[in-house]
């Protein structure tokens, strides 16, 4: 734990509203990205980070900082995030698989034509992403986006290393596979012009 | 050329794509709407929170003084029963008002009061 984090938390804890405050501000980032790349649903990705901050206040006392507080707010965050899609999987208009098929890997659902544009593949790209199952999105954000290690995603997923490591290639492999085959379809050089 | 260059290419794109931002966002003042809940909510259960132990310590109190009546004046468990059970209404009453009065006192005026001094004067 680093000195900023544990001041940070000493200060929340003798009732610094302030504190609270910009600890919030500071893993708003974070817990936003965890929570709605898991939740993907805009409507209700604003409740889910606040129950997370309301647990992180409720829990904060018995955070130890043997990790750092990033690592240990993503953890709420993604059990929180995980605990709300199962709910709503209960509820019977709500259909929700977690281990669906890798639709954007095995099925052939490339546009056309029209993706010439550096921005419209990064558009699909991003679209694919939010396509895979909802542990492929969440460990390529944690390792991709918030930069965690291994251990950290192991901490915060409690799933093992190896499985981690081995949804980053898959996930990896099928948008990459998408993409490159968006360059033959193409049939252009706009990946030789985007490296320039 | 352009055969060989892709898989670099692709590596640059996808990396890019994965440190973009997915679609969603909060409220602008989200910090501050959360910290104002948070402390809303721990006012209200530490009001709480008090007023059940002031009610523990007042039920305590009760207690031992009756058990003292029984050791020492040696009060009839009958005459008292058949006292609370004729006078049920007024000592139903009474306790519900002392209730009501410490429940307002410790918890509802306290955080009426805590929510007036959040709002701007």
């Amino acid at each position: 734990m680093s000195m900023n984090d544990a001041e940070l938390v000493q200060q929340v804890l003798s009732g610094n509203e302030n504190a609270f405050r910009f600890l919030v501000a500071k893993h708003e980032r974070l817990v936003l990205h965890v929570a709605g790349r898991v939740i993907q649903s805009q409507d209700d990705v604003k409740d889910v980070c606040q129950e997370v901050f309301i647990k992180v206040f409720r829990k904060l006392k018995h955070f130890r900082g043997d990790s750092r507080l990033s690592t240990w707010i993503a953890t709420i965050a993604y059990n929180t995030s995980i605990s709300h899609i199962r709910k709503k999987m209960r509820q019977p208009e709500y259909s929700y698989d977690e281990q669906p098929a890798l639709v954007s890997g095995e099925e052939d659902t490339l546009p056309a034509q029209g993706l010439a544009e550096k921005e419209e593949i990064k558009k699909y790209l991003l679209q694919l992403i939010e396509e895979l199952p909802v542990h492929y999105r969440t460990v390529l954000t944690l390792f991709h986006l918030e930069e965690f290690s291994y251990k950290e995603i192991e901490q915060i997923t409690a799933m093992p290393e190896g499985t981690i490591k081995s949804y980053l290639s898959r996930a990896r492999k099928i948008l990459k596979g998408k993409l490159e085959r968006i360059a033959e379809l193409e049939k252009t050089n706009i990946f030789v012009n985007y490296a320039e | 050329m352009l055969n060989k260059q892709i898989p670099t290419d692709t590596e640059t794109v996808l990396n890019e794509v994965l440190k973009s931002e997915p679609q969603y966002s909060l409220p602008e003042h989200f910090a501050d709407m959360v910290a104002t809940k948070v402390a809303r909510k721990f006012a209200w259960e530490s009001y709480f929170g008090e007023f059940l132990i002031y009610l523990g310590v007042i039920a305590g109190i009760l207690l031992v003084s009756a058990i003292m009546a029984f050791i020492w004046f040696n009060a009839d468990l009958k005459e008292w029963a058949q006292f609370f059970v004729s006078n049920i209404s007024w000592v139903a009453g009474i306790n519900i008002l002392a209730l009501f009065i410490l429940f307002a006192d410790r918890v509802l005026l306290r955080y009426l009061f805590y929510k007036m001094s959040l709002k701007p004067s």
